[in-house]
């Protein structure tokens, strides 16, 4: 070996350092300039009355009896239990100051409030510093529809989260629906006693519908809509017409199937494509299963049960009778033993239909060679 | 035509030459008012059937809607079986007044229309069978829609009044009537786009068509080649003239097409083929 021969190896260890040492100076160089944006902002914040300290905001406010009153009358509590908030799930993140600003001078700038409802309600806005994605969604929701026209009580992020002991709602089913009974009580009591609510009290079933998964969270629509109606039957599909899912209790995942075959589910359908809004007064899964009430469809009081069936029919089919449920085949699919008149007119048409047309091409076929032949 | 029958053998030449009242204004009516009930009910009640294909949402949704898609269906079909009690009505009038011809009739003759004509498209035979005023495929085609039309009416009435029809029948008949309904509509449907429309436009013997049921009129040489029993009852005479007949009458085309292998009915067939009629 010689030098000359040597060199280019010497070259590419060099190389290999120098660009080893490039890169850590890079990063040392980035890492400075971070630190020295650190150091120019906390001057500021320092200038900030952040830095006022729960215990600060303690001394005043761990008193049970801390309270003002408003010029409504009302008197509210200031007392907050820092134990209680330290175990919520903002505990480990946020201290007093952080949600609080306008409050780090004492005595607090004076509000402009009249109700309790009214410092709820401008408290609440504080959530949105770093929750403004659920906090806009919340504007698209029917509750600020209902705010909009007038009624302060339709629920702020607090309502619902609490202001201090805020829990991750997610993780507990049964949390949702105890949270939305505060105002929606009388369909909690429904939905309690319904298949799926009883499922979610008595063994805490996680497959279940709570309030929120058919509702949505935070941009709750109405459910008296038109879109809503049409949209439903999807969104017990969902679940209804996953066959792993349904499975695993025995249930038919058929159903949507079945039903957008039959004449209700295709007029849905075409609601369902049709882009001005029209009330469809076609029934949707609910009208007979139920809604909030739902029920198994063997439980006696289901309005789907067969001897409740003709009164579940007559609410649209005013003048229907005795004979006129088993017109609907019960989400089943014709067959000899279910519907075997049905299930032998589809077979029928089934062999008549390409029998009939290859006959006929065969006979224009050879009328067309006769032709062609005497040409 | 009856009036043409009794006609003197002594004005057949004139006659001959002349065309032919086939279908009476009334009967062409007929015909229009099922084609466009047909199409009508066809065009909005397949997507009733297809109704997941994309040109079926944009069909409904450009006559506004499956609520008027039914509506506009339900309005041809009054129309349709208004249609349908017109014909059975005109057929009992003529009756009545014995002016009853059952050309339409079915009967053994067809079945052994059928055989030969087999044996004459298969090339065991070169004479074709020699139809009256309807031939076996018209009267399939006929009894066709009669039959299909009567399953159309009723099972499209059993879906439109279920309440009804439930209160005598069981529930069942229901979706079976449903079934029915779409099974049918879908096979008239076929027939109509194979065997109707080769019948009467793309068959060579007919291109570009066959225009009798609109205009009402048959030319003589496609009358006699294709009804040739009616022919002879119209114009009297006896059946064996025939074979002669076109020498008599043929256009100079139609002399010209045959010349080449001379065969009778290959002539007048060619001469079918010409849109004789305005």
């Amino acid at each position: 070996m010689t030098r000359s021969a040597r060199w280019p190896r010497w070259f590419l260890v060099w190389l290999g350092m120098g660009s080893v040492a490039l890169a850590v100076l890079l990063v040392l160089f980035r890492g400075g300039f971070a630190s020295a944006g650190q150091t120019t902002d906390a001057p500021a914040s320092a200038q900030a009355p952040a830095s006022m300290s729960d215990d600060e905001c303690l001394s005043c406010h761990s008193d049970p009896d801390a309270s003002m009153s408003l010029p409504s009358g009302e008197t509210i509590s200031l007392y907050s239990d820092p134990a209680v908030f330290r175990r919520s799930v903002h505990g480990d993140k946020l201290n007093c100051a952080d949600c609080h600003v306008r409050n780090q001078t004492v005595p607090h700038p004076s509000l402009n409030v009249v109700t309790a409802r009214d410092f709820h309600r401008a408290e609440y806005e504080l959530c949105k510093r770093c929750h403004f994605e659920n906090y806009t969604r919340t504007l698209d929701s029917m509750h600020f529809d209902v705010v909009a026209a007038g009624n302060a009580y339709a629920p702020v992020c607090t309502d619902c989260h609490t202001a201090h002991s805020v829990m991750r709602l997610a993780d507990s089913h049964v949390q949702i629906a105890k949270t939305c009974s505060k105002c929606h009580g009388a369909i909690y009591d429904d939905y309690v006693q319904s298949v799926h609510g009883s499922a979610l009290q008595s063994e805490g079933n996680p497959d279940v519908p709570v309030c929120t998964t058919c509702h949505g969270v935070h941009n709750i629509q109405s459910a008296t809509t038109a879109a809503f109606r049409l949209a439903s039957v999807d969104m017990c599909a969902k679940c209804h017409a996953s066959k792993k899912l349904m499975d695993k209790y025995g249930i038919s995942s058929n159903v949507l199937k079945t039903y957008l075959d039959d004449f209700h589910g295709k007029t849905t359908g075409f609601y369902q494509e049709q882009s001005s809004e029209v009330w469809p007064e076609t029934p949707v899964c609910f009208d007979c299963h139920g809604v909030h009430n739902i029920t198994r469809v063997d439980d006696p009081n289901s309005p789907v049960m067969k001897e409740n069936l003709l009164p579940t029919c007559r609410r649209c089919h005013a003048d229907a009778t005795a004979n006129f449920p088993s017109a609907w085949l019960s989400h089943y699919e014709p067959s000899v033993k279910k519907a075997p008149i049905v299930f032998f007119v589809r077979e029928y048409y089934r062999f008549l239909i390409p029998i009939m047309i290859v006959g006929l091409i065969m006979h224009i076929s050879l009328d067309l060679w006769r032709l062609a032949r005497n040409r | 035509m009856a009036e043409i029958a009794t006609r003197s053998r002594s004005r057949r030449a004139a006659l001959v030459q002349r065309e032919f009242v086939r279908f009476s204004v009334s009967q062409r009516l007929e015909h229009l008012m099922t084609m466009v009930c047909f199409a009508a009910l066809l065009a909005t009640g397949l997507p009733q059937k297809f109704s997941d294909a994309s040109v079926s949402i944009w069909l409904v949704n450009s006559l506004g809607g499956i609520d008027n898609v039914r509506f506009i269906h339900r309005i041809f079909a009054t129309v349709f079986i208004f249609s349908a009690f017109y014909h059975v009505g005109a057929i009992g009038l003529s009756i009545t007044r014995g002016k009853f011809n059952p050309s339409m009739a079915p009967s053994l003759r067809d079945f052994v229309d059928a055989l030969v004509m087999l044996r004459y498209s298969v090339g065991l035979s070169n004479s074709k069978p020699r139809f009256g005023r309807y031939d076996y495929r018209q009267k399939f085609e006929y009894w066709g829609i009669v039959y299909g039309g009567i399953i159309m009416i009723v099972t499209g009435l059993t879906l439109w009044f279920p309440t009804y029809v439930t209160r005598i029948l069981p529930g069942e008949v229901v979706p079976a009537a449903k079934e029915m309904h779409t099974g049918e509509a879908l096979l008239a449907l076929l027939v109509i786009v194979t065997w109707h429309m080769y019948s009467v436009i793309l068959s060579p013997s007919h291109f570009p068509g066959d225009w009798s049921i609109f205009t009402g009129k048959i030319s003589h040489e496609k009358i006699k080649e294709e009804h040739p029993l009616e022919y002879v009852a119209l114009v009297g005479g006896a059946l064996e003239e025939l074979e002669e007949a076109p020498d008599q009458v043929q256009t100079p085309t139609a002399v010209a097409a045959s010349a080449g292998d001379g065969e009778p009915e290959r002539a007048a067939e060619s001469t079918g083929d010409e849109p004789s009629k305005g």
